[in-house]
């Protein structure tokens, strides 16, 4: 009974132990679940259904999009100066300024003004901060 | 280093900063605590521990407190948190006693922040000192312990441990450390992203991308929905307020405290169990439970010394046994790594200063809370105004520094950020339960560890039932949490029969 309790562990396999344990965990937990809410799950395509009607798509795949192009852009922009963050800077301007216009409900002038003047002083304080005050490393 | 020497006007202006930053978080609904603490975190780089740990204890605090402002002005809790504050704190605003309830709040929240405080003071060094005696038989226990705590008060028990351990196996992703024992192969990399994932995922661009991103996502979901106007908010003036309203109520605020404290303590669970659990007991032990839901003095005293309360007990499992008590706290793990200091049991011996300059902080920003609340109140209820889409583009942009600067300058953080503010959508969309899942992901490299060297220092699995009787102790609670568990759910199962 006590051979059935030990257990040897080998140094060069030890990474996959637990790894391995919790795996086995997860998938015997998944299934506990695929049938305890079997009949949540199998609604799940219209539980999904309901959400992308219900969902405001331009605004929420929009900050998706935006966020996507304004992390590609940062490093390439960077690179033209680099160790200086205006990469940051110059990416981080439109892009609050894109999503702030995106999240607005009226986009008339007097709306727009604020954004921005919020997306010009926003990053500039923020990257002379970061970057010139406390000497931390920006794209 | 002694403790005058870490007090100077910028630990005492950190604090009310972060106070203040905090109250603003917290007051507006959609941000919270938690994505205070994360969006500042990074500023913490170039403080030092001290001060970064000033500003960021000053944000908790006023972020847990501010809550309670859009809850009695709109009947929104500006945090999770203050959702009982709602039931009768809004009553009393649409009655013309917002004033009145909203002072009410801010003496509870004091009250509540001073008593898990002392709590703290008080409990966690005695508390250190015992876990130093524990090996990794002990500590893999006490992680397993905290996941049955935090399945117990997850909406599905079942999902609640799923995500906890999805959190564990997602924190796996990469090397094992030779610096933590371990041989140096990598696991669970897909093919070609070796270099990016070689130590895995960051912590805090994970806890970014999960409080932050998701937030501003689910309001962008949901279209913005506006703010609103500064005409809307109806402070009123009819009934002032007056200090004995509190006459008769310290015992509604000791065990409220006391409530909010010790579920503060319970790893993972969070304030809004914790004002919700002082609030039904108020109503319980009250002479007049039918008041309660229709502007009841009591129940806004309950409510916010317990989410109040909450604040310096989640701090006790952090600082005595590196658990985090909450997900706040599990982001000021961040700030300690950051200093390159490692927090569990020998954190309190080993740094005695830090210790006395975190109560102190922790002090200060309760009484700032106070005054800057108390006397300020009209002013802060304006803050409900702020119009979102000048505020989550500016998070938003906070986010990706927090997230670039966390390992000095690296991109893929900032994907790791996006990566995980998506599954924190989808996640919620899911079922899942984001607080187990973060704090599996925190603790799941901690669990390896303890669970392998245990291993591999006795060779036998009953060693995790015979080490010691604090491991029979830590069984033993285990299984109270898991008996816990089984019979709330029957419960509630129970209730959804006898409504239907």
């Amino acid at each position: 009974m006590d051979g059935l309790t030990r257990i040897s562990v080998d140094f060069s396999q030890s990474h996959l132990i637990f790894p391995t344990i919790i795996a086995c965990i997860l998938l015997v937990l998944g299934l506990a679940i695929l049938i305890v809410h079997r009949r949540a799950i199998s609604g799940a395509g219209a539980h999904f259904r309901a959400v992308l009607d219900d969902m405001d798509k331009p605004r929420f795949f929009g900050t998706i999009g935006l966020t996507l192009v304004y992390f590609l852009a940062m490093e390439p922009v960077g690179a033209i100066w680099p160790n200086t963050g205006l990469g940051f800077l110059l990416c981080s301007i439109p892009y609050v300024l894109a999503t702030g216009v995106l999240f607005l409900h009226d986009r008339s002038a007097r709306s727009v003004l604020p954004v921005a003047v919020t997306a010009l002083v926003g990053p500039a304080s923020v990257w002379w901060l970061f970057s010139e005050l406390f000497f931390l490393t920006l794209p | 280093m002694e403790v005058f020497d870490i007090i100077s006007p910028l630990f005492v202006a950190l604090i009310l900063a972060g106070t203040v930053v905090g109250i603003i978080f917290g007051a507006i609904p959609g941000l919270t605590a938690t994505m205070a603490v994360a969006v500042c975190l990074p500023l913490t780089y170039s403080l030092g521990l001290e001060n970064g740990l000033a500003l960021l204890l000053g944000l908790y605090v006023g972020g847990i407190s501010g809550g309670l402002v859009p809850a009695i002005l709109l009947g929104i809790p500006g945090t999770p948190s203050s959702i009982t504050t709602t039931f009768d704190g809004h009553p009393m605003t649409l009655k013309g006693e917002g004033e009145k309830a909203l002072r009410l709040g801010i003496i509870a929240s004091l009250f509540g922040g001073l008593f898990s405080l002392a709590v703290l003071y008080f409990f966690a060094p005695p508390l250190a000192d015992f876990a130093i005696q524990f090996s990794y038989v002990e500590k893999f226990l006490i992680i397993l312990f905290a996941m049955t705590v935090m399945a117990a008060l997850s909406n599905s028990m079942l999902i609640g441990i799923f995500s906890g351990f999805l959190g564990i196996f997602l924190s796996l992703v990469g090397v094992y450390d030779t610096s933590d024992g371990g041989n140096g192969e990598l696991r669970l990399i897909p093919p070609g992203m070796e270099d990016m994932l070689f130590s895995g995922f960051s912590l805090l661009p994970v806890l970014i991308g999960l409080f932050g991103l998701t937030a501003v996502l689910d309001e962008a979901e949901r279209g913005m929905p506006r703010g609103q106007s500064a005409a809307d908010i109806r402070i009123g003036s009819q009934s002032s307020f007056s200090f004995s309203l509190l006459r008769g109520q310290v015992w509604n605020l000791i065990r409220s405290s006391g409530i909010g404290t010790f579920v503060g303590i319970l790893p993972g669970i969070g304030g809004s169990a914790a004002s919700i659990l002082a609030y039904s007991n108020a109503k319980t032990f009250s002479r007049h439970p039918e008041t309660f839901g229709k502007g009841e003095p009591a129940g806004i005293l309950a409510s916010e010394s317990g989410n109040n309360g909450l604040t310096g007990g989640a701090l006790v499992p952090l600082l005595s046994l590196g658990i985090p008590g909450d997900s706040t706290t599990a982001l000021l793990i961040g700030a300690f790594t950051l200093q390159g200091i490692q927090v569990g049991p020998l954190f309190i011996g080993n740094n005695p200063a830090t210790w006395d300059a975190m109560i102190l902080a922790m002090l200060i920003a309760n009484l700032a809370m106070f005054v800057v609340m108390y006397y300020a109140i009209r002013y802060l209820a304006l803050v409900v105004t702020v119009p979102k889409q000048i505020l989550f583009p500016v998070i938003l942009m906070m986010c990706v520094i927090g997230a670039y600067t966390i390992n000095y300058g690296i991109m893929f953080d900032v994907w790791t950020l996006l990566i995980f503010g998506l599954f924190g959508w989808l996640a919620v969309k899911l079922r899942l339960e984001i607080a187990p899942f973060v704090i599996g992901f925190i603790l799941g490299p901690s669990a390896e560890i303890y669970f392998v060297k245990s291993l591999e220092s006795f060779g036998d699995l009953t060693i995790f039932f015979t080490k010691s009787w604090i491991a029979i102790l830590l069984w033993a609670l285990i299984a109270a949490s898991i008996a816990f568990s089984v019979l709330t759910g029957r419960k509630t199962k129970m209730r959804g029969f006898a409504k239907t």
